[in-house]
C-alpha cells in the first residue's frame, strides 16, 4: 500500500559509548600481550622469556586504565561497590561476572609478575596458567555482554566471544610488537630484544588475522542472509553509517594490508612486520567502535 | 488466551526474580492492551506520563510514533503508542548486574533506583528503547537522577486502585489496563476476542503491552530508521547534539563519524566533573556527617 | 554552598528505601479511573485535590489539579464530569506548567527604554496602579478612545470595565464560543444558535468538512472513538490537507481550498433528486419545501461540483447516497469551511446536509447546543462594548490610517502580533507612541504582543483562576467551576481585582457610578455571583463548589462511557426543537441558497502557486501554550508541508529551504514532503516561530534569564535539557488582511502563496514583510 513514512518519534540515547569501544580495545589488547607475557613462563618457549615483563607490565597499565574508565562511566560512579556487595550480585547478569573478572585479573597478572621477578618457575607458571585463564574470560565476557542481547541483532552471535578473543590474540601481538621495537629503539645494543622476535610474532599474527577474516565472513554471511534487521544492519549501519571503522578500519587497514605485508617479502624487513602490527592494532579498535556503536545504531530511531 | 494450569514456567525464567505469569493461576498479571482503532495520536498519554513523574526534558516513558502511509490521495496517518512491555521474560532484568531492576510478582518490571549503579546494561539489553537515563539536571532534584528510568506500570496509582496515568489521560479511550489472568477483566476480553500483536514477538520476551490493529510497517524497526522525514533526522541531530547524554554514544548523521566519535569521548570527560562532584559529596557525607 | 546532610543525600541521591516495602502484591480491586493523585514515590503522599475547568480552549473540559507542598503537580480530567469524562487533551495535562513557568511574569512591569526594547523594571502594584488609573482619567473625556483588545473564550471582565466607563471599543481576536465569527453568524442565520452539536457516538455517519475534530475538539474527538469503534460509524473528511482527522477517517477527500460549499450543495440536490431527502422534515422544519430547495439547488449539478472541488463527480454522489442512506447521520464544520470567502454561505451549504435528511437535534444527527448562559455579577452596567464587539483584524490599520483615536490601549488575553494577520502591522502601530500613547497588557507571559506594552499587570494563569464555565459539548447542558487550590503565584492578580481595583480609584466615592458595578470582594466572589446570575443556577454554587460542575446526571459507565444512573443508563433528550420551535424569527430552519462562487483568486494558479492554510496543532493552543516545555517538546517546528509530486516538480526537496512569497512578502522555511497534502495547497502550522515568551519557546535554553523571571520559579531542566533547536516560523507574518464579506472575520485559509526553492542569501527563518503593501490592500478592500 503506497509510501510510507514515520513523521514523529521520540529520540534515544545510544546507551554505550566510546568508553566502552575504548574498554573493550583495552581488555583485548591486555589480554593478548599477557598471552605473550606468557610465553616464556608457562608454554615455556625460553625465547619469549625477555619479554615476559615488559609484556606484563603492558597488559597491567592498559588495565588499571579500566577501572577508571569504566567507573566514570556509570551514572553513579560510587556505587560501583554495589557490584561487589553479595546481597545485590546478580548470577545472570554477564556485567557482574564481569566485574569480579576485571577484578582478579590484574590481581594474578601481578602475582604472576612477583613469581617471575622472583624466578619461581612453578609458581609463575601455576599463577600464570591462572592469569591467562582469566585474561581470556576477561576478554570473552565482553562479547557476551554484547551477544546476550537478542535485540542487538548485529551482536547477538555465538561469534562474539570468538571475534572478540581473536581480536585480542592479534591486536595483543600487535600492541607488543610496536612497543618491542619503540623500546629497542632507545636501548643499547645489548639491552635491545631480539628483532626476531618481532618477525615470529607477526607471523603468529598472520594466523590470527586469517581466523579473523574467516570469523568476520561468517558474520557477513549471517547478517546478510539474516532477518530484515540484520541485512539493514549491514547495508545501512555497517556499509554506510559506520563504512569507515568496518570496512576500511577493520577490513582493509587493519586485516587485509596487515595480510597481504605479512605474506609478501615484506614481511622480512622491519618496517614490514612492524607497520603491519600497528596496523592491526589499530584496527582491531576499528572493530570495537561499529561492534559496540553500530551495533546499537539502528534502534535508536525506533 | 485462556487461563492454564501452571507450566513448566521456570526454565525460561532464569535470572528473573519472578517466574513468567501469564496465564498461571493464582497470579496476577498486569497488562495494557491498546487499541489502536481507537487512538487519535493526541499524545495525552505521552502529557501524562510526564507530568505525573516530572519527567525530564529528552525522556519518555511512553511516546507515540506516528505514521503517514499510502499515496496522495489514499493518504492514513498511523499513531503507535510506545512504552514499556512490562515483559514476561525481560532481557533488561536478567542482565542488570545489581538486581536494580527487577520482576515485580504481579507482572511489573521495575527499577530501584537506590540501586541503580547507572552502567546501562539494561538499556542495551531492552529490545524497545523502554528506558533512558535519567539527566543530571532536572526540575525537583530530589528526584532520582543518573539512573536508569522506565516506565513502572504506574504501579503507585495501581496499588491505590487506580488505572495508570497514560490510561487515565487517554482520550480515544485507547488504552486498557487490567489484570490479564483474570477472566473477567477487560484486557482478558480483548486478548482472547481480537487479533492482537505484540511487539517483536521473535524475541521471546513475551510482551505484555498488546495492540489491536497495529500496522506492522510501524512497529517494524529498520522501517522506522530508514524511512523517515528530513524534518525527523535534522530533529534527530539536534537531539543528539544538545540533549546532555552522558557519556552516550550519539553520532549525527552525515557527520564524519570518526569527528563524532571523538566528540563522544570529549563527552565522557565532560560528565566526570559533575560525577566526581557527587561522588565527594558522598563521601564527605558518609565520612563526616 | 547548600549543607547537605547525610538523609537528604540519601534522597537526592534516589534512595527509595520504601519501594520493596510497598511493593507487596496488588489488592484485588477495581481499577478507578481518576480522581486522585498520589506522590509517584517513596511516600505516594495524596495530593490535594481541587476543582478546575480548562479554558485553553473553549471546550472548557472539567477536570482537578491536585497540589503538594503549595505547587500543582497535575492537572486531570474528572470522571465523573459529563463532558470531558476524565479527559484532558495534552494541552489540558499541561497546562499548570504556566503557574510554574519559570519565564513567568510574576511583578508589574513597566518598560525602561524605547517600547519594543525589552527594557523593563519591576514596579509596586500601587505605582502601576496609580499610573494606569492616571492615564484612564486623561482618557475618560473621550471613552471611546480606551480601547481594549480581548482574547479570551469566556472572560467579560474587560468589556465590563469598557461598559463601566462609557467606552464601546472592544475589539477581538476571538469570539466566546466555539468557531469563528462566521461559523456563528452563519449558524445564528440558520439555526438562531451559534453551534450545533454533532452526537457523534451514536452517528452511523459523519461529514467532516473541515474541521480538525481529533486535534481542535477533544471532547467531540472522544466521543468520534466510541462512534468509530463501538457504533462503526464511517467517517467522511473534506480536508485540503492530511489532518489527524483527515489521516483516522475511512475517507480523506482532498478539495479545492473553498469548494466544500459546491460539494455540499451538489449533495443535497443528488439527494433530493433521488428522493433520499427527508421531506417531511424539510416541509415542517424549514422556511422552504423539498420542492423548491431542489429547484433552487439547480445550479449546483455534481459536475459544476466536480469541475470546482475536483472531487470525481463518482465519490461525490457516493457520499450523498451513503450519508443519506445511514440514518443517524452528522455533519461537522468548522475553520476549514467558514474561515474563507463566503465563509458563512459555505457554513450553511454544509448544514444543509444534515437539514434535508433530518438530522437535526436527533440521536446521532446534528443536536442543538445544550449550555448554560454564564451571565455577569449583577448590577452589570449597560451593555455599550458587547454588542459593538467586532473582530479586531482591521484595527491596526484604522489607527495607523488616523480613522480611529486612541489614548490608552488594554490588551487581554490576545496576542495580536503573533496571532493576527498582518501581525507586522500591529507592530508598526503598537511602535507609534503618537497614535497609540499608552498600551497596558494583562499577562502572566512576555508575549510578542507585551514587548510592545508600556505596563504589563502579570494576570493570574487558568490554574490560579476561579471560573464558571459551560461550554455545549454534551447532550446535557452542564456547567463548572474553577476553585484554584493554590495561590496566584507572588504578585499575579485576577484582573477582576486589577481592574476592580482601577475602577475604584477612578471612582473613590461611587459618585461616577462605577464603583457600584464592581461589588465584590475578589475574583471567588465574582464567580459566586456570576452563578447567582445565571438562569439555571441561582442556587447552585454550593453544589458546584463541591462536585465541580452541576448537574449531577449520573456516574460515568468506564466500560462504554455512557451515564448511568441508578443502574440504568440515562437516556438523551432529543427533539427539543419539537416543543419550541427554532429561535429564529419564523421558528424554522432559515435555508437560503447561496450564490457560491469558486474564489477567483485561487482558479488560475500559476505552477509554483498555492493557497496557503496555517492550520492548529493538536499540542498547542494558539500562543497560551508556547512556553509549556512538555508541549514545546513534541510540537516546536512548522515546515511547510507541501505536495510531494507538485515539490518535486518544483525541484523542492524533502526538508530543504524554501521562500513562500505572499502579496506582502516571503519567508523562508524548510519543506515537508507529504502525500497528505492537495496538490495546489501548501500548509504551515501556527504556534511555532516565537520571538518572545521564554526560553522554551524559542527554543534557546541559553537566553540570559530574563530580569523579570522569578528565581523561585527557577527549573534546571529547562536551563539543561532543552534539546531541540528548531522554533519554527511564524506564518502570520506573511498573511495579509483578508475579510470575510459582511462580517469582519479573516478568511484564514485563503491566501494565495509562491513557492520557490530558496534564493542564495535566505536563511531559516527569514522574515521580510513591506508593511505599505498591507496599507495598499487595505485601501482596495475598504474602496
Ligand atoms: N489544539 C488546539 N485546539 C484548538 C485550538 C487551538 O489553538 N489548539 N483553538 C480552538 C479555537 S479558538 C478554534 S476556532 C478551533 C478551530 O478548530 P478547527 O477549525 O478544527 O482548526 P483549524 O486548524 O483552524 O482548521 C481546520 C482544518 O481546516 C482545513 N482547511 C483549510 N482550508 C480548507 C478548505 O478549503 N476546505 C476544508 N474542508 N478544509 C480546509 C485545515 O487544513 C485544517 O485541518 O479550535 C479550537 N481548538
Ligand atoms: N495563521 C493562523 N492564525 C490564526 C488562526 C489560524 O488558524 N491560523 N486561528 C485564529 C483563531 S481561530 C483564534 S481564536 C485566534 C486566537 O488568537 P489570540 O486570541 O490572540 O490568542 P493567543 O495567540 O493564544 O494569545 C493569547 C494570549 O493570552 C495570554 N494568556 C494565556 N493565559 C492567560 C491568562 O491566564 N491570563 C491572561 N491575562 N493572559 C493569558 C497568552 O500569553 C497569549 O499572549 O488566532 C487566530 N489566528
Ligand atoms: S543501569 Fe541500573 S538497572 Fe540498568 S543494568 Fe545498570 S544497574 Fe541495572
Ligand atoms: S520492554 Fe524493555 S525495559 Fe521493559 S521489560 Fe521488556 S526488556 Fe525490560
Ligand atoms: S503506565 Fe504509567 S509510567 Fe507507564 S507509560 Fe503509562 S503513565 Fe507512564
Ligand atoms: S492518549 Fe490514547 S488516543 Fe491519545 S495518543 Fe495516547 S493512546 Fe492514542
Ligand atoms: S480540549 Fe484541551 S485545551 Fe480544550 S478545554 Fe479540553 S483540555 Fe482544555
Ligand atoms: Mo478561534
Amino acid at each position: 500500500m503506497g509510501e510510507s513514512i514515520v513523521t514523529y518519534n521520540a529520540f534515544h540515547h545510544v546507551a554505550w559509548g566510546t568508553t566502552i569501544s575504548v574498554y573493550f580495545w583495552l581488555v583485548g589488547a591486555s589480554a593478548g600481550s599477557f598471552v605473550i607475557s606468557c610465553f616464556g613462563w608457562v608454554f615455556g618457549i625460553k625465547r619469549y622469556k625477555p619479554l615476559t615483563m615488559t609484556a606484563s607490565v603492558t597488559a597491567i597499565i592498559m588495565l588499571l586504565l579500566v577501572p577508571f574508565l569504566l567507573t566514570w562511566d556509570l551514572g553513579k560512579p560510587i556505587r560501583f561497590i554495589y557490584l561487589l556487595i553479595p546481597g545485590y550480585w546478580h548470577s545472570t547478569g554477564p556485567m557482574a561476572w564481569g566485574t569480579l573478572l576485571i577484578c582478579l585479573y590484574p590481581m594474578s597478572m601481578v602475582v604472576y609478575s612477583y613469581f617471575v621477578l622472583q624466578n619461581n618457575q612453578t609458581f609463575a607458571k601455576v599463577f600464570g596458567i591462572v592469569a591467562i585463564v582469566l585474561a581470556l574470560s576477561t576478554h570473552w565476557y565482553t562479547g557476551v555482554v554484547m551477544e546476550l542481547n537478542p535485540g542487538r541483532f548485529l551482536n547477538h552471535t555465538a561469534l562474539a566471544p570468538l571475534l572478540f578473543l581473536t581480536g585480542a590474540f592479534i591486536s595483543g601481538i600487535g600492541l607488543m610488537n610496536v612497543i618491542v621495537w619503540i623500546r629497542n629503539l632507545f636501548r643499547s645494543e645489548e639491552n635491545k630484544f631480539d628483532p626476531a622476535l618481532i618477525f615470529e610474532m607477526a607471523s603468529f599474527m598472520v594466523y590470527g588475522i586469517v581466523f579473523d577474516i574467516f570469523l568476520l565472513f561468517l558474520d557477513f554471511m549471517q547478517t546478510v542472509y539474516g532477518n530484515q534487521n540484520e541485512v539493514m544492519g549491514h547495508t545501512v549501519v555497517l556499509m554506510e553509517i559506520f563504512r569507515f571503522p568496518y570496512l576500511w578500519l577493520t577490513m582493509v587497514i587493519g586485516l587485509f594490508v596487515p595480510l597481504i605485508i605479512l605474506v609478501s617479502p615484506l614481511k622480512k624487513t622491519m618496517t614490514g612486520a612492524v607497520t603491519a602490527s600497528l596496523l592491526v592494532a589499530v584496527g582491531v579498535y576499528g572493530m570495537r567502535i561499529w561492534w559496540v556503536l553500530g551495533g546499537q545504531y539502528l534502534q535508536s530511531f525506533y | 488466551m485462556a487461563i492454564q494450569e501452571p507450566q513448566q514456567k521456570e526454565p525460561r525464567s532464569f535470572g528473573l526474580q519472578t517466574p513468567g505469569t501469564k496465564g498461571v493461576i493464582g497470579k496476577k498479571r498486569y497488562a495494557m492492551v491498546i487499541d489502536l482503532r481507537k487512538c487519535i495520536g493526541c499524545m495525552s498519554c505521552s502529557i501524562a506520563c510526564k507530568t505525573e513523574y516530572g519527567l525530564p526534558l529528552g525522556v519518555w516513558r511512553t511516546w507515540v510514533k506516528v505514521m503517514e502511509k499510502g499515496g496522495y490521495p489514499v493518504t492514513k496517518r498511523i499513531f503507535m503508542p510506545r512504552l514499556c512491555n512490562h515483559c514476561d521474560y525481560p532481557v533488561c532484568v536478567r542482565n542488570c548486574p545489581t538486581q536494580a531492576t527487577y520482576k515485580h510478582e504481579d507482572g511489573f518490571v521495575l527499577q530501584r533506583y537506590n540501586r541503580c549503579i547507572g552502567c546501562r546494561t539494561c538499556m542495551v539489553a531492552c529490545p524497545y528503547n523502554a528506558r533512558h537515563l535519567l539527566p543530571e539536571k532536572r526540575t525537583d532534584d530530589k528526584l532520582p537522577r543518573m539512573v536508569v528510568d522506565k516506565c513502572t506500570f504506574c504501579i503507585h496509582r495501581v496499588k491505590k486502585g487506580l488505572v495508570p496515568s497514560c490510561v487515565q489521560a487517554c482520550v480515544g479511550g485507547a488504552r486498557i489496563f487490567g489484570d490479564l489472568n483474570d477472566p473477567n477483566s477487560e484486557v482478558h476480553k480483548l486478548v482472547s476476542t481480537e487479533t492482537v500483536t505484540v511487539l517483536k514477538p521473535e524475541l521471546g520476551t513475551s510482551p505484555s503491552v498488546y495492540y489491536v490493529g497495529a500496522d506492522w510497517e510501524i512497529m517494524d524497526e529498520p522501517h522506522s530508521y530508514t524511512n523517515r522525514t528530513a524534518q525527523s533526522k535534522a530533529e534527530f541531530n539536534d537531539f543528539k547534539e544538545y540533549h546532555n547524554g552522558d557519556a552516550f554514544a550519539d553520532i549525527k548523521e552525515g557527520e564524519n563519524l570518526m569527528a563524532e566519535v571523538g566528540k563522544n569521548w570529549v563527552g565522557y570527560l565532560k560528565t566526570i566533573p559533575h560525577k566526581a562532584k557527587e561522588t565527594f559529596q558522598a563521601f564527605k557525607i558518609f565520612l563526616f556527617d | 554552598m547548600v549543607e547537605i546532610c547525610r538523609r537528604q543525600f540519601l534522597v537526592a541521591s534516589g534512595s527509595v528505601l520504601a519501594s520493596a516495602a510497598m511493593l507487596s502484591p496488588a489488592q484485588a480491586m477495581e481499577l478507578e479511573l481518576g480522581g486522585k493523585n498520589y506522590h509517584q514515590l517513596r511516600t505516594y503522599n495524596a495530593r490535594t485535590r481541587s476543582h478546575y475547568a480548562c479554558t485553553l480552549c473553549p471546550y472548557f473540559d472539567g477536570g482537578f489539579s491536585y497540589v503538594e507542598d503549595g505547587a500543582i503537580k497535575k492537572t486531570e480530567g474528572n470522571p465523573d464530569h459529563i463532558a470531558s469524562r476524565g479527559k484532558f487533551c495534552a494541552k489540558g495535562l499541561a497546562s499548570f506548567l504556566s503557574a510554574q513557568d519559570p519565564d513567568r511574569i510574576t511583578t508589574p512591569l513597566k518598560r525602561s527604554g524605547p517600547r519594543g526594547s525589552g527594557k523593563w523594571q519591576a514596579i509596586t502594584w500601587e505605582a502601576a496602579l496609580a499610573e494606569v488609573t492616571g492615564k484612564v482619567k486623561e482618557a475618560l473625556a473621550e471613552p471611546d478612545t480606551i480601547v481594549a483588545n480581548e482574547g479570551g473564550f469566556q472572560d467579560t471582565a474587560m468589556s465590563r470595565f469598557l461598559d463601566t466607563l462609557g467606552s464601546s471599543s472592544l475589539v477581538r481576536s476571538c469570539v466566546p464560543g466555539l468557531g469563528g465569527m462566521a461559523k456563528q453568524t452563519a449558524l445564528r442565520q440558520m439555526f438562531g444558535v451559534s453551534f450545533l452539536l454533532p452526537d457523534m457516538e451514536h452517528s452511523k455517519y459523519l461529514l467532516n468538512f473541515g474541521c480538525n475534530t481529533m486535534e481542535t475538539a477533544l471532547p467531540l474527538a472522544q466521543r468520534l472513538t466510541d462512534g468509530l469503534v463501538n457504533n462503526r460509524l464511517k467517517m467522511v473528511t473534506f480536508d485540503v490537507r492530511l489532518s489527524n482527522t483527515a489521516g483516522r477517517s475511512h475517507e480523506w477527500i482532498p478539495v479545492q481550498p473553498g469548494s466544500d460549499g459546491v460539494i455540499a450543495l451538489a449533495m443535497c440536490r443528488h439527494i433530493l433528486e433521488k428522493g433520499l431527502a427527508d421531506k417531511a422534515f424539510i416541509d415542517t422544519w424549514t422556511n422552504t419545501t423539498s420542492e423548491k430547495l431542489l429547484e433552487a439547488l439547480a445550479p449546483y449539478t455534481t459536475k459544476m461540483a466536480s469541475d470546482i472541488s475536483g472531487v470525481p463527480e463518482k465519490t461525490i454522489k457516493r457520499i450523498a447516497v451513503e450519508f443519506a442512506k445511514n440514518h443517524p447521520a452528522s455533519v461537522f464544520t468548522m475553520n476549514g469551511v467558514s474561515s474563507r470567502q463566503q465563509g458563512v454561505e459555505v457554513e450553511q451549504a454544509c448544514l444543509l446536509l444534515a437539514v434535508i435528511t433530518g438530522n437535526i437535534d436527533n440521536e446521532g444527527g446534528c443536536c442543538l447546543p445544550r449550555q448554560y448562559q454564564i451571565a455577569d455579577p449583577q448590577p452589570a452596567p449597560k451593555p455599550l462594548s458587547r454588542p459593538a464587539a467586532k473582530m479586531n483584524h482591521t484595527f491596526p490599520f484604522e489607527v495607523i490610517n488616523g480613522q480611529r483615536k486612541v489614548r490608552v490601549l488594554f490588551n487581554h488575553m490576545s496576542n495580536p502580533v503573533y496571532s493576527a494577520p498582518a501581525a507586522s502591522l500591529w507592530r508598526e502601530m503598537l511602535k507609534d507612541e503618537q497614535r497609540v500613547p499608552f498600551v497596558v497588557d494583562f499577562s502572566p507571559f512576555m508575549s510578542e504582543t507585551s514587548e510592545w506594552a508600556d505596563l504589563i499587570l502579570p494576570d493570574v494563569v487558568g490554574v490560579e483562576r476561579h471560573a464558571l464555565v459551560s461550554s455545549p459539548t454534551a447532550l446535557k447542558p452542564w456547567a463548572s467551576i474553577s476553585v484554584p487550590g493554590v495561590k496566584p503565584v507572588a504578585m499575579a492578580m485576577d484582573v477582576r481585582e486589577t481592574l476592580k481595583k482601577i475602577v475604584e480609584a477612578l471612582d473613590a466615592d461611587g459618585q461616577k457610578g462605577m464603583k457600584g458595578f464592581w461589588a465584590f470582594a475578589n475574583a471567588k466572589q465574582w464567580v459566586e455571583q456570576s452563578c447567582a446570575a445565571t438562569p439555571g443556577l441561582e442556587a447552585n454554587y454550593k453544589k458546584l463548589v463541591s462536585k465541580g460542575f452541576w448537574p449531577d446526571y449520573g456516574k460515568i459507565d468506564p466500560a462504554n462511557r455512557q451515564i448511568i444512573k441508578d443502574g440504568e443508563p440515562v437516556a438523551g433528550e432529543y427533539g427539543t426543537f419539537k416543543k419550541s420551535g427554532f429561535a429564529t424569527e419564523s421558528g424554522k430552519i432559515q435555508v437560503a441558497i447561496p450564490d457560491l462562487k469558486p474564489n477567483p483568486a485561487h482558479a488560475k494558479l500559476q505552477p509554483g502557486q498555492f493557497v496557503l492554510t496555517t492550520y492548529k496543532v493538536a499540542y498547542h493552543a494558539l500562543s497560551m501554550t508556547a512556553n509549556l516545555k512538555y508541549l514545546a517538546e513534541i510540537s516546536h517546528a512548522n515546515p511547510l508541508m507541501i505536495n510531494k509530486a507538485t515539490a518535486r516538480e518544483l525541484k523542492i526537496e524533502d526538508g530543504s529551504l524554501v521562500r513562500v512569497t505572499s502579496p506582502v512578502g516571503y519567508l523562508v522555511t524548510k519543506a515537508m514532503l507529504t502525500n497528505g497534502m492537495h496538490p495546489q495547497v501548501v500548509g504551515i502550522a501556527t504556534s511555532a516561530g516565537r520571538t518572545s515568551y521564554g526560553r522554551v519557546a524559542q527554543a534557546k535554553p541559553d537566553l540570559p534569564i530574563p530580569a523579570h523571571a522569578n528565581p523561585q520559579l527557577h527549573d534546571a531542566d529547562i536551563e539543561d535539557n532543552i534539546w531541540w533547536r528548531d522554533k519554527g516560523v511564524n506564518p502570520n507574518e506573511i498573511l495579509p488582511l483578508a475579510l470575510i464579506k459582511g462580517n469582519g472575520d479573516q478568511a484564514w485559509n485563503d491566501t494565495v502563496v509562491t513557492v520557490a526553492p530558496a534564493q542564495s542569501g535566505d536563511v531559516y527563518g527569514t522574515i521580510r514583510v513591506d508593511n505599505a503593501k498591507h496599507l495598499e490592500l487595505y485601501k482596495q478592500m475598504t474602496a
